[in-house]
């Protein structure tokens, strides 16, 4: 690791130096030490290690703030642990805010005076990303999305070639030579998202969601230069560089003249592209961004869409994203979906808004580096899975999708795993004219 | 430095286990690697997009798309799925020796 100095210093403390964020120096000196976070907390709960309980997160970051910014911290900071942000500092913030933490927010909802720790985590996170230590793999991911575009480096000719493939099955599915994925149509009520996962290697997302606009008889339109729905700046937390991703999806939509920006199953594509964004471009929406699932939700309610909950007899359970149901509040919506579309909907305990992360969050999965931790704190994932014996889990983000493929293998689970639209897809019949 | 080891023999990996140079890739490392993962034969059809990726990676210097694995293999994407349970990324792109793709892979 690249030795710390005197202007990474600076640079760092200027996160922690700002006066128009009154909410962080609020969270950082607010912390009672109850405790209670502790068995909230995914790393803690199954590695069992102190260093893991989110208190001790936010007391790295507020230990600098104190020995920096206060007096007592600056003369006696012994006694008030304060700390200097040094190589060794830095080395513990890596291993434990990048490597230590999957952004959850679950600690955040059982705090018992509300310090929002996901937040505190988020800024050191930043701190980090300013002074140039974000973990390389993670940084590879931001790299790729500011360099190309979307953050698998996928041409053009290979996006295009993808989508009209993927044009084929739906015309086949829906019996409809006239059956399209429009592409770069401006003026369309909808301008749709996705996870370059699914073009790049999953791409029946892809169809089964087009069929679902299909049905619904939407006016929509992907757009080659701009349908990366997700933000790696949020997870490494490089304000600049979560900025630059956010903007060009808000350039997007003025220049498709969409009305909605509907964003694909990602977690924090949603949380970055929805709530995050007018805060990083420093500006309000001019459209109305929502997520695929309410506007399945939706769909269905307004009778748009017919599901047939018949066809799927299987127990299916559901595990909700972190970012979508802590973070947004998604979560009726999937709920209302899954009932409508499968006969036999079992929910996993604990659910919604207590859920438990699948491990994957917070930029793991695309960290090599910390690889066995993310597979270790899957253990409370599989066993709530175990628990309800189904056999389809279903979950409307890509990146838990990766994850929950991945323990399935290395914990024998023997289940499925499907994305919302493809559920809901399987459910639609498809009535001849 | 993390290493597997397979068969008596070991490599360096990434965290993921992916190969950390690859350049030592060969069949046999194919065939060890398969093998950790619980793929104890690997076939024709394995071979097919094995070489597919390894081709692209070695021209191009990254994954191929799927579009491109099925169309050059001829297989069907849910085959691809079959034969590799850990998906075309964390499965047939690690045993064709591939660095790991960016992204939510």
């Amino acid at each position: 690791m690249e030795k710390i100095n005197d202007i990474k210093i600076k640079t760092a403390l200027e996160v922690l130096n700002s006066h128009d964020d009154s909410k962080l120096i609020s969270h950082l000196n607010s912390c009672v030490h109850c405790g209670l976070c502790a068995k909230t907390c995914l790393y803690y709960l199954t590695i069992g290690d102190e260093r893991f309980i989110p208190a001790r997160k936010v007391e790295l970051v507020s230990s600098i703030y104190r020995r920096y910014f206060t007096v007592m911290g600056k003369v006696l900071p012994a006694l008030v642990s304060a700390r200097k942000l040094d190589d060794k500092m830095i080395e513990e913030m890596v291993d434990l805010l990048y490597g230590g933490c999957v952004m959850c927010g679950r600690c955040v909802r059982h705090c018992s005076i509300g310090v929002d720790i996901e937040y505190v985590v988020r800024k050191g996170r930043e701190m980090l990303a300013k002074m140039g230590y974000v973990p390389e793999s993670l940084q590879s991911t931001v790299k790729a999305a500011l360099e190309t575009g979307n953050n698998m480096g996928i041409s053009y000719e290979d996006f295009v070639d993808t989508i009209e493939w993927m044009e084929e099955e739906l015309q086949e599915e829906c019996n409809d030579p006239e059956a399209r994925i429009p592409l770069n149509e401006p003026g369309k009520n909808v301008l749709y998202t996705l996870n370059p996962r699914e073009p790049k290697f999953f791409p029946l997302s892809i169809s089964a969601m087009a069929k679902v606009f299909y049905l619904a008889k939407e006016s929509w339109t992907l757009s080659t230069n701009m349908y990366d729905v997700t933000n790696y700046a949020y997870f490494s937390s490089h304000p600049g560089e979560a900025k630059a991703i956010a903007q060009r999806m808000y350039d997007e939509m003025q220049n498709m003249k969409s009305g909605r920006l509907v964003l694909a199953e990602c977690g924090h594509g949603v949380r970055s592209n929805r709530w995050e964004a007018p805060n990083y471009i420093e500006k309000g929406f001019f459209f109305e961004a929502l997520t695929s699932v309410e506007l399945i939700a939706e769909y269905i309610r307004k009778g748009r869409i017919r599901p047939d909950r018949e066809r799927m007899k299987d127990a299916v359970t559901l595990h909700d994203p972190c970012n979508l149901a802590r973070g947004s509040g998604i979560v009726e919506e999937q709920r209302y979906i899954l009932k409508n579309c499968v006969s036999n909907f079992v929910e996993m305990t604990p659910h919604g808004t207590d859920n438990f992360c699948c491990g994957g969050g917070g930029g793991q999965l695309a960290m090599s580096e910390y690889n066995d931790r993310r597979l270790k704190i899957a253990e409370l994932k599989v066993r709530q899975i175990r628990k309800t014996g189904a056999a389809i889990v279903v979950t409307p983000c890509h990146n838990c999708i990766d994850q929950l493929t991945q323990i399935n293998v290395t914990y024998n689970l023997n289940i499925q795993i499907k994305t919302l639209a493809e559920i809901v897809a399987d459910s639609l019949p498809v009535l001849k004219e | 430095m993390p290493t597997i080891e397979i068969e008596e023999k070991v490599f360096e990996v990434d965290g993921n286990g992916f190969l950390t140079h690859p350049e030592i890739w060969d069949e046999e490392v194919a065939r060890l690697i398969a093998k950790y993962d619980g793929i104890n034969e690997l076939t024709d059809q394995h071979w097919a997009v094995i070489n597919i990726i390894r081709k692209n990676y070695e021209e191009k210097g990254m994954a191929p798309m799927i579009r491109q694995i099925c169309k050059s293999a001829g297989l069907k994407l849910r085959q691809i799925y079959e034969l590799f349970p850990l998906g075309p990324a964390r499965g047939a792109c690690r045993v064709a020796g591939l660095p790991k793709p960016d992204g939510c892979v």
